[in-house]
């Protein structure tokens, strides 16, 4: 495909209709100007979407109308028949390039003129008027492939009235909520512009088979982050030295206080990096505004109740990810055991989840003696030894990451951690719940330990699963 | 030349974790483009080797440094304590024999060592790391997995130095000594039993090098007894040993020696490939060469710095009296009719959905010599239009007609209030000076 026949689409209307929210959904980008005003110097925006540095599509954010019925009075003024009106067009543009009155006209009539389809943009939550007329006839002068879309800022429903009177402009007129629409809506507005022109299905059909493939991929690289990071936050261990005329409980306290902040910090760090990952690149300027619940810190009583599990689950699941070691034994003994290995695991791992998970805030992390040396003690502060600490790490990353995946990058709403009456562990069949006790309770300590690696990776992409059928649901 | 396979390793978790500085999408790109030009000569993506070359990158540093030191170290003591372990072995005072048990005893010794190292690194386990582990916390955790494997390596180089020089030392002893060899044991072993022994021992040369096993007869010959201190028949015949034991050092220690330290090479190489296909980076970077790279906007941001917001300033009251005019239908009729003290001169409308000609004629009804309040959408951003109406209102009307602009917010009925949207209607009638803001 030559990149003259590459589809390109100018996103074009009146001032302050969405043309950029809709160019920063699609276009994956939240650093796109949302409102400006006459007399800021505005260019178009080139937002093309590459394949492996192939050109599949390129969105042309481009600035509103700001002259509309005296670009109108100049093209009837100067047009014979229809037959000639888009010759017109691009006589008004090489007439008035150099004007500052029509400098925005020039901007967004030049690409169509080049051979870009048009994407319309008006405003579903205001009344519609007549106003907007002149822009419509002047996009219908050009003769190129066109599309509406109904746009909403506000609350109120118009729609109605806009299609009816859009259906007379465009070919195609289609709702798009540029803040709250879900990615299939996305994919289905793209595959959309591909009806604009035959040559333009293929492409489009396969730029979004792409952004699927893509949407996939940063899942799967989204729910590895979250694992990682679990892993580091549930090994993670504060040394310091206590001497032998030292004060034991300052140290404890002092090496308590610098492991809870090294955890606040590795879960900071796994928030920017899987904003990162969506491309929310100018959420993070808002992360201090972050409307997190007050008090609800990682550490606190409330991340427990939203993000914890029971006493019950704890145990339940316990016996279960102590039954699997168990049934080791059994394997090694060929079944001649029969079945005591499961039976003491299960046993034993529900009778540790219980103990060491009935109180939370105070049992985060043990304080330990380690080796002496002269002169003193090495001591240490973790790892964390409350099974429930794993629960509130993972449900809140999976929260984050939920909101962070859902997001459109038209959004400029702080986020804020959801709540639930239900947990989304319910949608983790028992087996999988099992495996997850396990890799939470017993999770890799070095890079290279493959195994628990492995374990901790693929208990978490089932929680992001489950996570995401529980939301799905619960929406 | 090629890079070992622990090289390798090292050099690659060394790009890995400086890739840990650079964004995913960086990455992404950097990767799949390697992986594609390589498709498209027809090759499979690179290896780790080509990754890194292709990478430029700078390597893991001397990782080994100190692994290499210990193992020289090892060796030269390996070297030291073979001299010194067969010199003490065949060191006799006056008549003594040097017992033959002493050094066959002494050689499988070495060659069950030998196997206890292999077996250690084999299992991945290094019982005795804790001993020498003080100084391992500098290297990473990838290095720290390869400990059993170069530990049983540098254990194997010691063990191949300490057997060639005893053996050396015993050949060179050979030369200088008249060495009187015999047996002797506490035991009651008859002469046949222990020549039975011997031959089993012999069994790996006596095809073909028969002159290295000795006879019954020798055997006979050579056994002695501590508190029995006859001289024997013939005192040559004791030095005939040599050559057996020379053997049996030689297949007993030193060959098995070369073949374990051979295996411990192949082991660790085995053992950094298998490292490397389960190091997560190598994962990750698969991934990368065989995921498409979907470029959907990484530009720069489009916005630049918003532009300057003017100082607050306090808007002037609408005045008592005056024309209105609604822009674009802004505010209802009934808000137009009441907005000011005194009913207004005039309500008119321009822009929106009128003609320019239209708009010419409002401005022509304008012109009552009293001020004029134009009603504008505060909500949305002014247009040039609403520029180009201010412009000629002021051409239409007389120098002296106050024109002021009344931005309503977006509840059609009160005034803009909002920071950022205010400040760009005052940045507006900044530009079109001597039109001012008002409230109602």
């Amino acid at each position: 495909m030559t990149e003259h026949a590459t589809p390109r689409f100018a996103v074009v209307g009146h001032p302050n209709k969405g043309k950029s929210s809709i160019v920063a959904t699609l276009a994956q980008n939240d650093g796109i100007a949302i409102a400006l005003e006459p007399g800021t110097t505005r260019e178009n925006g080139h937002y093309p979407l590459r394949v492996d540095d192939r050109l599949l599509y390129e969105l042309i954010d481009t600035p509103g109308f700001q002259r509309p019925r005296r670009v109108l009075a100049w093209l009837q003024a100067h047009s014979l028949s229809a037959s000639d009106r888009p010759d017109t067009v691009r006589a008004f543009v090489t007439q008035h390039r150099d004007d500052p009155r029509f400098h925005d006209e020039c901007q967004l009539l030049t690409p169509i003129l080049d051979g870009a389809g048009i994407l319309y943009v008006v405003d579903g939550a205001v009344p519609y008027s007549r106003e907007q007329e002149a822009e419509m006839e002047i996009l219908r002068w050009t003769g190129r492939p066109s599309l509406a879309l109904i746009n909403r800022i506000g609350a109120g429903d118009h729609l109605a009235d806009w299609r009816a009177a859009l259906g007379q402009y465009f070919q195609i007129v289609r709702d798009f909520d540029a803040v709250h629409a879900p990615f299939d809506a996305h994919l289905s507005l793209l595959r959309g512009f591909g009806q604009l022109a035959p040559e333009w299905e293929a492409p489009l059909e396969e730029a979004t088979a792409h952004l699927r493939d893509q949407r996939r991929h940063r899942q799967h690289q989204a729910l590895q982050l979250i694992a990682a990071a679990l892993a580091d936050m549930l090994t993670h261990r504060e040394t310091g030295r206590l001497r032998d005329d030292g004060n034991r409980d300052a140290l404890e306290h002092d090496l308590g206080q610098r492991w809870r902040d090294w955890q606040r910090q590795r879960e900071q760090r796994l928030r920017r990096d899987v904003e990162a990952l969506y491309q929310h690149r100018h959420l993070r300027r808002r992360e201090q505004a972050l409307a997190w619940q007050p008090g609800s810190d990682l550490f606190s009583e409330q991340a427990r109740r939203t993000w914890g599990v029971s006493r019950t689950y704890l145990a339940t699941a316990g016996f279960g990810a102590g039954a699997l070691g168990g049934a080791g034994i059994d394997a090694l003994t060929a079944g001649h055991s029969l079945g005591a290995g499961a039976l003491i695991g299960g046993v034993l791992g529900a009778a540790g989840s219980v103990f060491y998970g009935g109180k939370y805030a105070d049992k985060l992390g043990a304080f330990k003696m380690l080796e002496r040396f002269t002169g003193g003690t090495e001591a240490a502060f973790g790892p964390v030894r409350d099974p429930q600490f794993g629960y509130v790490v993972l449900g809140r990353a999976l929260e984050h990451w939920h909101q962070v995946s859902h997001r459109n990058h038209a959004g400029r709403d702080p986020l804020t951690l959801g709540d639930a009456d239900r947990h989304w562990l319910e949608q983790l069949p028992r087996g999988q719940r099992q495996r997850l006790q396990k890799a939470l309770q017993d999770p890799p300590r070095e890079p290279g330990d493959v195994k628990r690696r492995d374990a901790l990776e693929n208990a978490v992409e089932q929680a992001g699963e489950a996570f995401l059928n529980w939301r799905s649901g619960a929406s | 030349m090629p890079l070992s396979p622990v090289r390798r390793l090292l050099d690659f978790d060394a790009q890995y974790r400086r890739d840990q500085q650079h964004t995913p999408d960086f990455l992404h790109r950097r990767d799949r483009r390697l992986a594609l030009a390589r498709q498209q000569d027809g090759a499979p993506p690179p290896d780790a080797a080509a990754w890194l070359s292709a990478v430029d990158a700078p390597g893991a540093g001397d990782a080994l440094r100190s692994w290499r030191r210990g193992r020289a170290a090892l060796t030269v003591a390996g070297a030291v304590l073979g001299v010194l372990t067969m010199l003490g072995v065949l060191y006799v005072d006056g008549q003594g024999r040097i017992n033959v048990t002493l050094i066959m005893a002494l050689a499988l010794l070495q060659l069950v060592l030998a196997l206890a190292t292999s077996a250690q690194a084999l299992s991945g386990r290094r019982p005795w790391g804790r001993l020498l582990g003080r100084g391992d916390g500098a290297d990473t955790p990838v290095l720290r997995q390869l400990h059993p494997q170069l530990a049983a390596r540098a254990a194997h180089g010691a063990g191949l130095a300490f057997a060639v020089t005893a053996l050396l030392t015993l050949l060179a002893q050979v030369l200088v000594r008249d060495l009187a060899f015999g047996w002797s044991t506490t035991l009651q072993t008859s002469a046949p039993a222990y020549h039975a022994l011997v031959e089993q021992l012999a069994w790996p040369w006596r095809g073909w090098l028969p002159a290295a096993v000795p006879g019954l007869e020798l055997v006979e010959q050579s056994r002695y007894f501590r508190l029995v201190s006859e001289a024997p028949a013939d005192p040559e015949r004791l030095g005939a040993w040599w050559p057996f034991l020379a053997m049996l050092w030689l297949c007993y220690v030193l060959l098995p020696r070369l073949a374990l330290l051979g295996l411990a090479r192949l082991h660790l190489n085995h053992r950094a490939r298998a490292l490397l296909q389960r190091h997560p980076g190598w994962v990750a970077l698969r991934e990368r060469f065989a995921t498409p790279w979907v470029d959907s906007g990484q530009a720069p941001a489009a916005a630049g710095p918003g532009p300057a917001v003017p100082a607050a300033t306090e808007l002037a009251p609408a005045p008592e009296r005056g024309v209105v005019i609604r822009w674009a239908g802004a505010g209802s009729a009934d808000l137009a009719g009441r907005l000011l003290e005194q009913a207004p001169a005039q309500v008119l409308e321009a822009g929106g959905s009128a003609s320019l000609e239209q708009d010419r004629d409002t401005l022509a009804r304008a012109d009552l010599g009293l001020p004029v309040v134009l009603l504008a959408r505060g909500w949305e951003p002014p247009t040039g239009e609403l520029a180009d109406f201010l412009d000629d209102a002021r051409h239409c009307l007389p120098a002296d007609t106050d024109i002021m602009l009344l931005p309503l917010a977006n509840d059609d009925k009160t005034a803009v209030v909002d920071g950022a949207l205010l400040a760009q209607w005052q940045r507006f009638v900044g530009r079109h000076k001597p039109v001012r803001l008002c409230r109602p």
